[in-house]
């Protein structure tokens, strides 16, 4: 399907049908990937899609099960990342493997620090002030600062500079921008057109929408350990199409809904009532509700500060801002122990780290909490005995099991032990962070029910899930993070993969947006927006309101465009003409990224009499906002080409 | 993947209750079981390279050697099994010694007296390694490093440099009284083993002991007193040194500055030789009680076949570094076998 494209590019390496297992484990199941100067390629897929473990492969840092791989026309077997990096191929971590006690040039000549022999440290300094000049980045970086000093994005430079000083020919980015601000996302950017221009081979594993079409080429998309689609042009995809590869499993079946009414069960009084929670620098500002027999999940990506707010409500982390109610009661873990007291369990995402004591029978991992409850100097596991039997013939786990080790469980046994232990305590509140992470696909299933049996039972479950068709398919109300503040709150059949992405997406320019609403609003007197509507339903990301024109647009409801104050004008957006919705007058404009991709409409609503600018003005306006508040990536589509639409 | 479903053929039949609190003894005790074959064998060479070993004085003679190591190592366990390390276990015992010594002296205190003033100043101290490594979050072994230097110095300046003697005649009585020729003093070790034993298995303060070496932010997130059961293994392993003091003071009636000298790196290697694992949550008393045994028996029979002293300090690290590189090799092989 790529014969095209293959014909004007060289080949720099192409991986196929490679797998990886880990012990009985198969990371990676078929994983495909073909490569080419002068490209950049977005490896992308959801968390555990194999991405990160096909590109450790890529470059040596894991050894592949079984499959092909060849690099410049030959087969290669790359033992240790040395023997990758010498043959050209660099990967450039998330977290970087910078020596922060070094100096920037240290740093950039770290790899020349492994080889034997003396090291000539005038052509090393020649070399590293040639590679940064090469980035353009000598005015910069100074070659004496500490590393440790630096920010994360010059931090990577310097790992690109590093891959650079070696002539790779294959630079592998692992989820560069996870931690970068606007700013920096746009200088690396830069450097990767560099890169790319000089025909380096370039991939980028990511899972930002805005940034994979911006800066890729042809994607690649991988799911469950298997390259799904491979080599397709980014022009050719928009993001919905893209999100539908990445999620496009077909679990319906395993959502099953319960018998109880959802209203029934959610209109019950407020069991935990969170607001403007806040803890360093993961959560930000987070709100949302419980109540007592809901399912409610926390959806977003990595990074945006799920299991953070979980871990801040259970005491685990210093809470720095906002107040959670329990029962109408102020509530204030200092620690596990006291959110424990107050009936509140948490089955944290790391199984292994925080869930199982490895050196204990399952009986005792089931009874671990117990521990710090039961009263009295004695273990006494003997009173739980009963109940454990109970729960385990409720689980469907065998009762032989109670007396072996519990690290010969399978993961998704595991899992049922550590809920095991916390529905002995009979919580009120549970918070489950990643139920189903390492679960096979039929033990899920059993967990699924389970948590719908729990929330029977008439406990709040709080469920933090990286699949949004999990989310989706157990909650009964969704609330998103992104970049560690609620953006969003509604019941979960109002919602589908594509709008959790957008309003999960991690918005590197939201801040921006958000100051430019700010300014179009105070400038025309207007309540302006940033919204996108599907199936005639408003989503709002964004609004900064002025009372003169009240919209009936809330970021928190999913209003039909009928329900607004402005249903002509949403019903059928012309980008740039003013529509009159009785006394309210509005104009939209259509933001896409620099390769014309749709990131939804921005919006301004005056009372009718007022005299908006023309929308070319309006338009200039918005960039030059845009332009002050560095959101460099979004672009307004000219209403020119868009009124055709 | 399907969910492995583990073997079903398990030993010995019954109830599900049964299986579940009577898991076959062999593999409960494994580690116990091994402890005790590797003691056995080494007496039966022992006692056929010589004929003395197997004499009621030789080994009232060894039970008496191992008594000071024994009570060292019983603190040590605890403080290894919540995966930190004590290594002011010997100049503990150097203060708390002093401070029988003085008290019984000095300030002319009854025995029971100046043996609870000595267990205190031992426990506080422990407690305050304990202190710094849960609330100051510094590494046990810089704590206990530090607490060695602090407690060495103590002792001299304590005692001006001077050794205590003329100790008072109750005090020999504890490490010269017998039962039945069995010296009474390592009776009590023996209980006091057992003591700890019961203590670590049986109650919740001792599981949590393991809970929190075997993975402390497992217990951490389960609500349980974490930062209290650490510190207790420490102020416990401060006592007990101050109780090896008593111990070392009543048989030789006379106590020095420099008592128990090397005692921390004996107790960690008896309960290393015992099968914990210096990174915790894997040991137990008992293994630790043969670990001390074994000890004991290598140096008495490295004196009966007449291996000069300098040869000695060769075996026993030989030993210690055996003891661990077969604990890595079981443990792997136990964890290959779990994934």
């Amino acid at each position: 399907m790529t014969t095209d494209a293959t014909a004007t590019a060289v080949e720099i390496l192409r991986a196929e049908h490679v797998t990886k297992l880990f012990g009985p484990v198969r990371a990676l199941k078929d994983g495909s990937l073909t490569l080419r100067a002068g490209e950049v390629h977005a490896l992308v897929g959801v968390n555990g899609a194999g991405k990160s473990t096909l590109s450790r492969i890529v470059s040596g840092h894991l050894r592949r099960s079984d499959g092909v791989l060849r690099y410049k026309g030959q087969d290669v077997d790359f033992t240790m990342p040395r023997d990758a990096m010498r043959a050209g191929i660099s990967l450039v971590l998330q977290e970087t493997s910078i020596a922060p006690d070094l100096s920037v040039m240290e740093n950039l000549c770290l790899t020349h620090f492994g080889q034997s022999g003396r090291l000539d440290w005038k052509a090393l300094k020649r070399k590293a002030v040639a590679v940064l000049e090469e980035l353009k980045q000598a005015d910069h970086l100074p070659l004496n600062q500490r590393a440790g000093d630096l920010s994360m994005a010059q931090r990577q430079i310097i790992e690109i500079g590093r891959a650079l000083q070696q002539d790779s020919d294959l630079i592998i980015f692992d989820e560069p921008t996870a931690s970068f601000s606007p700013t920096e996302v746009e200088s690396l950017f830069e450097v990767m057109r560099l890169l790319r221009s000089r025909g380096k081979a370039l991939a980028f594993v990511s899972h930002r929408l805005e940034e994979i079409f911006e800066i890729t080429d042809y994607v690649t998309v991988m799911r469950d350990g298997n390259t799904v689609e491979a080599d397709v042009p980014t022009k050719d995809l928009t993001p919905a199409m893209l999100i539908q590869m990445m999620v496009g499993r077909e679990i319906h079946n395993l959502y099953e809904r319960s018998g109880v009414p959802v209203d029934v069960r959610a209109n019950r009084e407020p069991l935990l009532e969170v607001s403007h929670l806040a803890s360093g620098a993961a959560v930000r500002d987070v709100s949302f509700t419980l109540h007592a027999g809901e399912i409610l999940g926390l959806a977003g990506l990595v990074g945006a500060g799920r299991s953070e707010t979980v871990e801040t409500i259970f005491g685990l982390r210093k809470r720095d801002g906002g107040t959670v109610m329990l029962n109408g009661q102020p509530f204030d873990a200092a620690s596990p122990r006291g959110a424990i007291a107050r009936g509140i369990g948490l089955i944290g995402e790391d199984r292994r780290r925080q869930g199982i004591v490895p050196d204990f029978s399952v009986t005792e991992n089931l009874l671990l909490a117990h521990l710090g409850r039961d009263p009295g100097m004695g273990r006494h596991y003997d009173r739980h005995f009963a109940d454990i039997d109970r729960l385990m013939t409720e689980l469907d786990m065998p009762a032989h099991i109670l007396s072996a080790p519990i690290l010969g469980l399978s993961g998704g046994q595991q899992q049922k032990v550590i809920l095991a232990r916390w529905l002995l305590l009979n919580p009120a509140v549970l918070l489950l962070d990643e139920p189903t992470r390492g679960v096979d696909i039929g033990t899920r299933n059993t967990i699924y029910q389970i948590i719908r049996k729990i929330a029977e039972n008439g406990i709040g479950v709080v469920v933090v899930s990286s699949d949004f068709e999990e989310v989706l398919g157990l909650s009964d109300r969704i609330v998103v993070l992104s970049d560690g503040v609620s953006v969003a709150q509604a019941r979960s059949e109002l919602l589908d993969a594509e709008i959790l992405a957008m309003y999960s997406a991690p918005r590197s320019s939201a801040q921006g947006l958000h100051d430019t609403l700010a300014d179009l609003a105070a400038n025309l007197g207007a309540t302006a927006y940033w919204l996108q509507i599907e199936r005639g339903r408003v989503f709002c990301f964004d609004l900064v309101a002025n009372e003169r024109a009240d919209t009936g647009i809330d970021a928190d409801q999913f209003p039909l465009t009928g329900e607004t104050a402005i249903p002509i004008a949403l019903a059928r957006v012309q980008p740039g003409a003013s529509v009159v919705d009785g006394a309210l007058k509005s104009v939209l404009f259509k933001l896409t990224n620099q390769s014309g991709h749709s990131f939804g409409y921005l919006g301004l609503t005056v009372p009718a009499p007022d005299a908006l600018p023309d929308p070319e003005s309006i338009r200039a306006m918005i960039l030059n906002s845009m332009a002050d508040h560095g959101v460099g990536q979004l672009l307004i589509a000219k209403q020119t080409e868009e009124n055709t639409v | 993947m399907t969910s492995k479903p583990l073997n079903a053929t398990e030993p010995g039949a019954g109830t599900p209750e049964r299986r579940r609190r009577h898991r076959g003894f062999l593999h409960r005790f494994q580690l116990e079981i091994r402890m005790f074959v590797v003691l056995m064998a080494l007496s039966i060479v022992l006692s056929i390279v010589s004929s003395h070993f197997f004499s009621l004085g030789n080994l009232f003679n060894l039970m008496d050697q191992s008594v000071v190591v024994g009570i060292a190592a019983i603190g040590q366990t605890f403080v290894i099994l919540v995966a930190g390390i004590d290594l002011s276990v010997g100049a503990l015992t150097g203060v708390a010694g002093i401070v029988l010594g003085l008290t019984l002296t000095s300030l002319g205190l009854p025995v029971p007296i100046a043996i609870a003033a000595a267990i205190l100043v031992g426990g506080l101290m422990g407690l305050v390694n304990g202190l710094l490594v849960t609330f100051g979050r510094i590494a046990p072994f810089i704590v206990t490093l530090g607490m060695m230097s602090i407690g060495r110095s103590l002792a001299y300046v304590i005692s001006d440099g001077n050794s205590v003697s003329s100790l008072p005649q109750g005090l020999s009585y504890i490490g010269s009284a017998d039962i039945f020729g069995v010296p009474a003093n390592f009776l009590f070790v023996v209980l006091l083993f057992a003591l700890a034993w019961y203590y670590l298995t049986f109650t919740k303060g001792g599981r949590t002991i393991y809970a929190i070496g075997s993975n402390i932010e497992a217990a951490r997130a389960s609500g349980l007193k974490v930062s209290y059961y650490t510190n207790l293994a420490y102020a416990a392993s401060g006592a007990l040194s101050a109780v090896a003091a008593v111990m070392l003071a009543s048989r030789l009636m006379s106590i020095d500055p420099i008592a128990g000298n090397g005692l921390e790196l004996d107790s960690i290697a008896a309960v290393v030789i015992g099968g914990a694992s210096l990174f915790g949550g894997r040991g137990s008393m008992i293994g630790t009680f043969f670990g001390v045994l074994i000890m004991g028996l290598i140096r008495n029979g490295l004196n009966l076949l007449n291996v000069g002293p300098y040869w000695q300090g060769s075996a026993i690290g030989a030993i210690i570094i055996i003891a661990v590189l077969a604990e890595r090799i079981v443990t792997t092989r136990l964890n290959s076998r779990g994934q």
